[in-house]
């Protein structure tokens, strides 16, 4: 078959790394040179015993970063209309500007940034991190929207506001609707960018803003393996959990409108 | 919605300035059971290194259960570097910041040192906590790597320097330095030590400069610049010599004492080293290492030294950090500590102090077959220098070393 | 209506605004020795200066450019090849690439933690290969992680950089214009001529974003080096990270000061790069 050289290698780069978390999580005492492990429970046994710490990190990350993309969300819906629907010039100069901080590394203005949260008493809580994560996700979802928008056009709008419907009668029944495809877009990468993120969570958050990626940083490195697989394992499956959630949502709310 | 987000943000931002007014003058006035009382109910957050599981797993399981029975305190662990939390106090106390986030602090050596002349910890409180005075020896917890105490920080343990070997692998381990350059030589690249600063290779590099430069005594004194710089070019020399033959031809360092344990665990290098003279038996029983792992010293001497736990000046719950500091050195939490299932870490109190069931109790706790006997250990140990030739040591290993 | 333009943008502009330029004017500041939380002090050039002198730092930018163009070129190579492998397929097998969003979902921690688990002398590569007899002892296996190149780096930057590319120029692909194709193989161009001509033109410019995007992540990133990363040379975001948190307060400028090279560097590249793959489209056009 053709196409098994394809497949080979999307199975060794992608299902391989998977199957070998998952024996790794069943085998902390894998060592050189056993090829097949002997498993042991020991791993899920110890997070099974005292949970605590691993679901207040895993709620702690889940709760960051759904705030983000709520935050993102609102801090672009309106630019993304303006930059969709006008033209005016130094336009691409001021995308090119406002892509910036998904670009630059996020240490060069994170760190600045990180004292003044100190002085305002940002720093260490919450809000705090919120804002950061915000601001390197944010150019994500205003790219989906600003895609949404030039997509959907204005006719829509010019129609609904000619009948005689107001602003936010307008954006609640005919933009939103269509939108929603990009703001699911957008705000799957910015739930992965925000849920993925360590640094910024640790120098903002400083150890008091409970987050999954702290809980598994120091697992990596150590020489308990088993317990680092295991987490990473619940890492994998708590977006792509998450994302089917999504998609389902989706799919029924669109089966509902259509039926209407 | 945006304006109520921001005013919001504003409302937060201003009155997060306004911190209650430093209570440190009445909590060090109260006596400690209105202390315990004052503390009731409320949360104390613990920011100590998270890198070892196993000692997580007891301040998570049987600390907090304590502190919960006992005195109905909610005790957080935060994993978090001392160099890191450190920094941090420096900066909330140049920025200001009179209420921070962390209570109460595991914190030794240069850590303690570059706190205190900060001036980011709180107290003296150790002669207000009941434990203090009942188990131990105020002289012996009176200097941290040669720096007085002064009853700003608590004894929680002692540790002493142990390397560690594979009895599988290497029949018999070196007596003393001679014979480690000998072994490193005769087996290249089975032999490594974490990258300095980190706290276990920072160890090393002091037990070889106490090795190659005629032991410790003059050192004590406090910092001599000259004596360092006639002595340190020998410690360099010796680490010249074994780096070729170090694992990876000495050019790259394990990041951490961990990440030397997963290399020591896999079977790339042939010996560990450990700050933590039970840290073998406990990997044994963690199943990590291999139960024919020994721990051994060299001749020229072990190093020791005792940690403690400190309380920033900006804890937000100064009465609940005292009370936890105390429970830590009640003789139950230092029994709990000293079994090797739990931690294995030595117990900091005196033991004559204590009545004979306990003192029965801490004699019947076996460290296991892999951590060495008292005697032994007492036997070579070396205490800490102060800690600014550790500043120095770290400066120049980076440059002559390392080539940075 | 340029007010009206203005009003919208504003949600976004304040923020932009209040964290990131503040932030970066902050790192700007401290590293000319201004508002340092020991104190306002002076402002001086002296720590740039001391980063020109110091070669360790030189040796440390080298890696990182390194590290993060062959990471970005390989990851844009095979997301191109990959993305054309899935084109070719028919629809159905098509979706057997949902399992590159694997990749994606992963975090960087854990794509770096692979890379150890695999490909460090005791890892399973080194097993297996133990196992089928081709080498008999831990060190015969290829010192893959500590070359002193970053090679166990570019690895992992891979491993999450392949599926984004491939994200990205799929996109285009698969909306591509059949037709396109179909006409110019009727008007007799071979299979290689129909794509440099027809097909590699459309994709540039999602490869040039990707190759943008993937290298200034690499060159900044900080998890993977982290994990991964080896003493010497170290990577730039580490080198920050060491002097940022394990030194003491009065090197801070000095981080800052890297750090404003870092950003200058990471903004003028961004700029460079677009003008010069607008140039080389329309030099190629010429042709």
């Amino acid at each position: 078959m053709r196409h098994a050289p394809t497949m080979l290698v999307l199975a060794f780069l992608f299902l391989l790394p998977v199957l070998v978390l998952i024996l790794q999580a069943g085998a902390p005492g894998w060592r050189y040179p056993e090829l097949w492990p002997e498993l042991g429970l020991d791993g899920v046994r110890f997070l099974a015993t005292r949970p605590g710490p691993f679901l207040t990190a895993l709620t702690g990350s889940l709760g960051y970063s759904l705030a983000t993309v709520v935050l993102t969300l609102s801090m672009t819906i309106l630019p993304a209309k303006a930059l969709a629907y006008s033209s005016f010039r130094g336009k691409t100069l001021l995308e090119g500007l406002l892509l910036l901080p998904a670009l630059v590394p996020a240490m060069t203005f994170s760190m600045g940034l990180h004292f003044i949260f100190i002085k305002i008493g940002l720093a260490d809580t919450a809000p705090g991190v919120i804002l950061v994560l915000s601001m390197i996700s944010y150019p994500y979802m205003l790219r989906a929207l600003t895609t949404g928008y030039t997509l959907m056009g204005r006719e829509y709008e010019i129609c609904a506001r000619n009948l005689g419907a107001s602003k936010w009668r307008v954006f609640l029944e005919v933009e939103l609707p269509q939108l929603l495809p990009a703001m699911a877009a957008g705000g799957s990468v910015v739930f992965l960018v925000a849920f993925s993120e360590y640094f910024l969570v640790f120098l903002i958050g400083g150890g008091s803003v409970a987050s999954f990626t702290g809980y598994l940083f120091p697992l990596i490195t150590s020489s308990n393996r088993g317990l680092g697989a295991l987490v990473t394992l619940v890492f994998l499956a708590v977006p792509i959990a998450l994302f089917i959630v999504l998609e389902l949502g989706l799919y029924r709310y669109h089966r509902k409108r259509r039926m209407r | 919605m945006r304006v109520t987000f921001f005013l919001s943000l504003l409302f937060l931002a201003l009155t997060a300035g306004c911190s209650d007014a430093p209570q440190e003058e009445s909590v060090l006035q109260q006596d400690y059971a209105s202390l315990e009382k004052a503390a009731r109910g409320t949360e104390v957050r613990w920011h100590m290194w998270g890198g070892s599981a196993q000692i997580n797993q007891w301040v998570d399981t049987y600390v907090a259960g304590e502190m919960k029975r006992l005195y109905d305190i909610n005790v957080v662990r935060v994993p978090m570097d001392a160099p890191v939390f450190v920094n941090k106090l420096l900066t909330e106390k140049a920025a200001n910041k009179n209420t921070g986030t962390m209570d109460l602090l595991w914190i030794n050596g240069e850590n303690f040192k570059n706190s205190m002349q900060a001036g980011v910890l709180f107290g003296p409180f150790t002669d207000r906590l009941p434990n203090f005075a009942a188990w131990y020896d105020p002289q012996k917890a009176a200097h941290d790597f040669g720096y007085p105490v002064d009853g700003f920080e608590a004894p929680y343990g002692r540790a002493q320097f142990v390397f560690e070997f594979d009895t599988a692998r290497t029949a018999t381990p070196p007596a003393d330095m001679a014979e480690l350059a000998e072994w490193i030589k005769a087996n290249p690249g089975r032999f490594t030590y974490p990258q300095p600063p980190d706290f276990t290779g920072s160890a090393f590099l002091r037990q070889i400069f106490y090795a190659t430069t005629g032991g410790h005594e003059q050192y004590m004194d406090g910092i001599n610049p000259e004596l360092y710089a006639k002595n340190a070019p020998q410690t360099f020399a010796w680490l010249s010599d074994i780096k070729p033959y170090l694992w990876q031809e000495g050019r790259t360092y394990p990041k951490d004492a961990a990440a030397l344990d997963t290399l020591f665990a896999r079977g790339e290098i042939d010996m560990g080293m450990s700050y933590h003279p039970a840290h073998a038996q406990m990997k044994i029983l963690e199943k990590t290492y291999p139960d024919t792992v020994r721990t051994f010293v060299l001749a020229e001497g072990a190093i020791f030294n005792t940690h403690f736990t400190a309380i920033p000046f900006n804890a937000p719950n100064k009465a609940g950090a005292m009370v936890l500091a105390n429970f830590l050195m009640s003789p139950e939490a230092q029994l709990s500590k000293f079994r090797p299932e739990n931690w294995g870490d030595l117990h900091a109190l005196e033991v004559q102090k204590l009545d004979v069931a306990q003192r029965e109790a801490f004699d019947a706790v076996d460290l296991g077959e892999a951590t060495l006997d008292a005697g032994t250990l007492s036997a070579v140990a070396v205490p800490e220098i102060p800690s600014e030739y550790l500043e120095l040591l770290e400066r120049d290993w980076d440059k002559f070393i390392l080539g940075h | 209506m340029r007010h009206n333009v203005i009003l919208g943008l504003a949600p976004l502009l304040l923020p932009y605004c209040a964290l990131f330029c503040a932030g970066l004017t902050l790192t700007l500041a401290q590293s000319m020795g201004l508002f340092l939380p020991l104190g306002p002090g002076e402002a001086t050039l002296e720590y740039y200066q001391a980063l020109t002198r110091d070669q360790g730092l030189g040796l440390s930018l080298r890696l990182s450019l390194f590290v993060a163009f062959f990471s970005a070129a390989g990851s844009v190579l095979g997301g191109t090849v990959l993305a054309l492998a899935l084109w070719r397929m028919p629809p159905g097998l098509r979706r057997v690439g949902v399992v590159s969003k694997i990749g994606l979902i992963l975090p960087h921690v854990a794509v770096a933690f692979l890379v150890l688990l695999m490909l460090s002398q005791t890892g399973l590569v080194s097993s297996a290969l133990f196992q089928l007899g081709l080498i008999s002892t831990p060190e015969e296996f290829p010192n893959i992680l500590h070359t002193g190149s970053g090679l166990g780096m570019i690895l992992a930057f891979l491993l999450k950089g392949v599926p984004f590319a491939l994200l990205l120029i799929g996109a285009v692909l698969f909306g591509f214009d059949i037709r396109l194709i179909q006409t110019a193989r009727m008007l007799g161009a071979g299979p290689l001529r129909t794509f440099w001509s027809v097909t590699l033109p459309r994709l540039l410019p999602a490869m040039h974003s990707a190759f943008i995007i993937l290298f200034l992540y690499a060159f900044g990133s900080f998890d993977i080096p982290f994990v991964l990363g080896e003493s010497h040379p170290g990577m730039l975001s580490i080198r920050v990270f060491d002097i940022f948190f394990h030194r003491d307060l009065s090197q801070r400028p000095q981080a800052m000061a890297i750090l404003t090279v870092m950003f200058v560097f990471a903004a003028v590249f961004a700029m460079l790069y677009n003008r010069f793959a607008a140039y080389m489209d329309a030099w190629r056009r010429k042709l």
